[in-house]
C-alpha cells in the first residue's frame, strides 16, 4: 500500500509542477493595460533606437485621442519581420497591423494572405486616398488594381557630395546640379586620392545594389505592364554596362576591397562622412547622420541621365507600408490606427508632427504642406531636396509576386558584374537573372488564392 | 487468479510509457509529423497559406537541373561540399594539435587550456563580427601580418574566389574565410581529444619507445590510432554540423549569400527559399536530399571506419 501511494506520489509530482508553472506564469504575465471598453490593435514593426521612441510618442497620441481602440506596439528590430507575420499568419494569430519595408505585397496579396483596404475602408475612402498619396506612395501598396498596402513613408536616393573634397581636388566648387552621367564621371576620375600608392578615397564607385536607380535613370522599366520581369531592357543593361567601366578601371579585387572597406567602418558610419569618397548613392535616411554643424560641407544632387537622352525618371523609391493580415482581430481599429499615422482623412497636422519626428518622408504633398512640416524642412536643406524629388517621377520597386527574388537575384547579376574577373557580358547577366525570376513567377502565377 | 507479479510488471510498464509520454509526444509532433509530411510536400507545390498541390518530381527535376547548371542549389551545393571539405579536417587536425600540445606538462598548462577553449564559448555573433574586422582586406589585422611576409593582401569575405581551386589557388575568398572561422571554434573537440589522451595507456608508449620510436612515430602509430574512435566521432559530428552551418553566413553576408552567392550554404539557401520565396514544396525536396546526402555519407564513413578506426580491448594482465 504505502509502495503504492509512492507511485502516485511520483507520478502526480510533475502534474503537480507543471499545474505551479502554469499558475506562475499566469499570475506574472505582462499587462496589456487596455483601459476598459476599448478594443486592442496589435501592431508591429521593425523601429529600433531612436525611432523606436518617435514610433511610442505616436502610439500614445493615437491611443488618448481614441475612446475606441488601443494600440499595442510590439518592436520587432531586425530584418525578419516579414517572416514572423508569415508564422503567425499561417499559425492563424496575425497582428492586426505591420508595418515593414520589404517588397512583400504582391506576395501577401497573391496569396490572399493581406485584407485589401477596400475591405476596411469605405469604397469613398480608398478613393480619396488613392488621390491623396504621391503617385509612387499609390503603386508600392498597389497589386492587380487594389489598394492593399499605405505607405507612410518614403524612401528616395540621390548622390551626396562632399563639397571640400571636389573643391580640394578638382580646383573648382561642386557644382549645383549635375547635368550628365559623364559629368559625374569626370568628377569621380577627378576626386580620387591615393596615399603612398595605396587607394584612400574615390571620387565615385557604383554600387551593385543601387542599379535600380541607375537602370530607371538610364530609362528602364523592371516590369512591363503585364509585370513579367524585364531586367534585361537595352537600358537597364547599358546602366550595368556603364557600371562596368569602373570594374575595367579599377579592377575587380580592387572595388570589392574598397566596397568592404565601408562595411566595416565602426558603427557602420555613411562611408562619406568618413572621407572615402567624395559622392556617395544613398538615401534620405543618412541626413540624420550627418552632424548638424557639418551639414554645410555636404549636398544632394539628383541622379542624372545619360548625356543626350531626356531624362525618363527621377530615380527609383520604395517605402514603408502599413498591412493588415487577413484573420486578424481589429481591422476596422488598425485603419484608423493607419489614417492617424500617414495623415490621411484630415490628420496631415499629426502626420507632419511624426514625420518631422522621424526624419521621414510623407506619402502625400498634403503632409508636405503644412506648415509644421515646412518649418523642418527650412531647417534641413538637405532633407528637403529629397522631399522635392518625391513628388517627382519616382518608379517604385517592381510591385509582383516573387520581388525578393527579383531584388536578390538583381543585385546578384550586378555584383558578379561588378565584383568578378572575366565575368559574362552585362546582359547576358541580366538575361539569366531575368528568365530565372520570370520561371520563379510562371510557377506561382497560376495559384491565386481568393479568400 | 491473476498473477501479483504480472499485474506488478504491467503497471511498471504504464508509468514508464506515462513519464516518457512528454518526450514520445514531442518526437511525434515535432519530428516524426514534420520528417513525413516534409517528404509528401516535396512532391507538391505548397507556400504554407494555402493546400498542398501534388506536382510529382517537379522539383526534384528542377533540383537536377540546378545541380547541372552549377545554379541555386548546385551552387549551394558546392559552396557546403567546398566548405565541409576544407573545415572538417582542418578543424580535426588543429584541435588534435592543440590537444597534444596541450597534454605537455608545461608551466601555465592549465591558461593555454582556458585559452584555446575561450573561443569556442564566444557567442558566433560577437565572434562573426571579430573575424569581419579581422579579414577586412584593406585594413584588417589577418592581411597586415601577411604583408609582412610580402603576401598579397586577401580579399575575404569580399571575394568570390577559391584558394582550394586550381583556377584560384592561394586566393583567399569568402568560403576561405568561413572555413577559417570554423578554426576558431574547435575547442569542443579539443576538449575531447584531450580527456582521450589522458586515456592512453602509458605501457603502449613505453613498448614503442624501448622498439626506438621516436615522438613522432609515437604519435603516429599511438596516439592516432588510440584517438581514431574519437576522430570517426568528430569526422560524423563536423560533417553534420558543416552541412547545418547557418548562423556565421547569415551574419557575415547579411542573410544573402553575398558577395554573388559564394555564401550561399545549403542551410541559408534553404532558409531563404522557403521564408522568402515561400516555396516550401522545393525546401522540403532539398532537405531531403541534404539528408540523403548526410545519410550516405556517414555510412561511408562507418563503413571506411574498419579500415582505419582501432577500438581499444581489453590489454589483458
Amino acid at each position: 500500500m504505502q509502495k503504492s501511494l509512492r507511485t502516485w506520489f511520483m507520478m502526480a509530482l510533475p502534474l503537480v509542477l507543471a499545474g505551479s508553472l502554469a499558475t506562475l506564469a499566469w499570475i506574472t504575465r505582462p499587462q496589456s493595460g487596455i483601459p476598459e471598453g476599448r478594443e486592442e490593435v496589435v501592431f508591429w514593426h521593425f523601429w529600433g533606437g531612436s525611432d523606436r521612441a518617435v514610433v511610442e510618442d505616436i502610439v500614445d497620441r493615437f491611443n488618448h485621442s481614441q475612446e475606441q481602440y488601443h494600440v499595442r506596439a510590439v518592436a520587432m528590430p531586425g530584418n525578419n519581420l516579414d517572416m514572423k507575420m508569415f508564422l503567425a499568419v499561417t499559425g492563424g494569430d496575425p497582428p492586426d497591423l505591420i508595418n515593414q519595408d520589404d517588397p512583400i505585397v504582391a506576395d501577401w496579396a497573391h496569396r490572399g494572405a493581406l485584407m485589401p483596404l477596400e475591405e476596411i475602408a469605405t469604397e469613398e475612402e480608398v478613393r480619396q486616398l488613392e488621390d491623396w498619396l504621391f503617385p509612387a506612395a499609390r503603386e508600392l501598396g498597389s497589386y492587380q488594381g487594389r489598394l492593399y498596402g499605405l505607405c507612410n513613408g518614403l524612401d528616395i536616393r540621390a548622390l551626396y557630395y562632399n563639397r571640400a573634397i571636389i573643391r580640394e581636388r578638382t580646383g573648382q566648387p561642386a557644382p549645383e546640379r549635375l547635368e550628365s552621367i559623364e559629368q559625374l564621371d569626370e568628377l569621380a576620375t577627378a576626386c580620387v586620392l591615393r596615399e603612398e600608392g595605396r587607394l584612400t578615397s574615390l571620387g565615385y564607385l557604383p554600387d551593385p545594389r543601387r542599379l535600380w536607380a541607375w537602370g530607371v535613370v538610364f530609362g528602364g522599366r523592371f516590369t512591363d505592364e503585364s509585370g513579367k520581369v524585364t531586367c534585361d531592357d537595352p537600358e537597364i543593361v547599358q546602366a550595368l554596362q556603364w557600371m562596368v567601366r569602373y570594374r575595367e578601371r579599377w579592377g575587380a579585387d580592387t572595388l570589392a576591397a574598397f566596397r568592404q572597406g565601408d562595411q566595416s567602418l565602426p558603427g557602420k558610419t555613411f562611408p562619406l562622412l568618413a572621407g572615402r569618397y567624395a559622392i556617395v548613392m544613398d538615401g534620405q535616411w543618412r541626413v540624420r547622420d550627418i552632424p548638424a554643424d557639418r551639414s554645410g560641407e555636404f549636398g544632394v544632387w539628383p541622379l542624372p541621365p545619360p548625356a543626350g537622352r531626356t531624362r525618363q525618371a527621377e530615380g527609383w523609391v520604395n517605402g514603408n507600408l502599413f498591412l493588415v493580415p487577413r484573420g486578424c482581430r481589429t481591422p476596422r481599429g488598425a485603419w484608423e490606427f493607419m489614417k492617424f499615422w500617414s495623415g490621411f482623412g484630415g490628420k496631415e497636422a499629426e502626420a507632419a508632427r511624426t514625420c518631422s519626428q522621424g526624419g521621414w518622408i510623407p506619402p502625400s504633398q498634403q503632409v508636405v504642406d503644412q506648415p509644421q512640416f515646412q518649418q523642418y524642412l527650412r531647417e534641413n536643406p538637405l532633407f528637403a531636396r529629397f522631399v522635392q524629388l518625391a513628388a517627382g517621377d519616382q518608379v517604385p520597386t517592381p510591385v509582383i509576386p516573387g520581388a525578393r527574388m527579383y531584388y536578390r537575384e538583381v543585385n546578384q547579376a550586378a555584383e558578379r558584374a561588378l565584383y568578378t574577373d572575366n565575368p559574362a557580358d552585362a546582359g547576358s547577366l541580366l538575361e539569366a537573372a531575368a528568365h530565372k525570376v520570370q520561371q520563379h513567377l510562371d510557377r506561382i502565377g497560376g495559384r491565386r488564392e481568393e479568400p | 487468479m491473476p498473477d501479483p507479479r504480472r499485474r506488478k510488471s504491467r503497471r511498471g510498464r504504464s508509468a514508464g510509457w506515462l513519464f516518457i509520454s512528454p518526450w514520445l509526444l514531442g518526437l511525434l509532433v515535432l519530428f516524426i509529423f514534420p520528417f513525413f509530411a516534409s517528404l509528401y510536400w516535396s512532391f507538391c507545390r505548397y507556400d504554407l497559406l494555402s493546400s498542398p498541390e501534388w506536382i510529382g518530381t517537379e522539383h526534384y527535376q528542377r533540383i537536377a537541373a540546378e545541380i547541372w547548371n552549377g545554379d541555386g542549389f548546385g551552387n549551394a551545393l558546392w559552396n557546403t561540399l567546398y566548405y565541409a571539405a576544407l573545415s572538417v579536417p582542418l578543424s580535426i587536425i588543429t584541435a588534435v594539435l592543440l590537444a597534444v600540445m596541450l597534454s605537455w606538462r608545461i608551466r601555465g598548462q592549465a591558461i593555454f587550456r582556458t585559452l584555446f577553449f575561450l573561443p569556442s564559448i564566444i557567442p558566433l555573433v560577437a565572434s562573426s563580427i571579430l573575424w569581419l574586422w579581422l579579414l577586412d582586406p584593406q585594413d584588417g589585422l589577418v592581411n597586415h601580418v601577411l604583408g609582412w611576409f610580402g603576401a598579397p593582401p586577401q580579399l575575404w569575405f569580399q571575394g568570390t574566389h577559391e584558394a582550394a581551386h586550381p583556377g584560384t589557388m592561394l586566393e583567399f575568398g569568402s568560403k576561405d574565410a568561413l572555413v577559417l572561422m570554423s578554426t576558431w571554434g574547435v575547442g569542443n573537440f579539443m576538449l575531447i581529444y584531450l580527456a582521450a589522451l589522458g586515456d592512453v595507456p602509458p605501457q603502449l608508449y613505453e613498448a614503442a619507445a624501448l622498439d626506438g620510436a621516436g615522438r613522432g612515430r609515437r604519435f603516429w602509430h599511438v596516439t592516432l590510432p588510440m584517438l581514431s574512435p574519437l576522430i570517426l566521432f568528430n569526422l560524423v559530428l563536423g560533417l553534420i554540423k558543416s552541412f547545418q552551418a547557418f548562423t556565421q553566413v547569415y551574419l557575415v553576408s547579411e542573410g544573402t549569400g553575398e558577395p554573388v552567392g559564394s555564401t550561399l550554404l545549403l542551410s541559408l539557401h534553404l532558409f531563404l527559399a522557403a521564408f522568402q520565396d515561400l516555396e516550401m514544396g522545393y525546401t522540403s525536396a532539398m532537405a531531403w536530399l541534404l539528408f540523403i546526402v548526410l545519410f550516405i555519407a556517414t555510412i561511408l564513413l562507418f563503413r571506411s571506419s574498419r579500415h582505419w578506426v582501432h577500438y581499444r580491448t581489453s590489454l589483458g594482465g
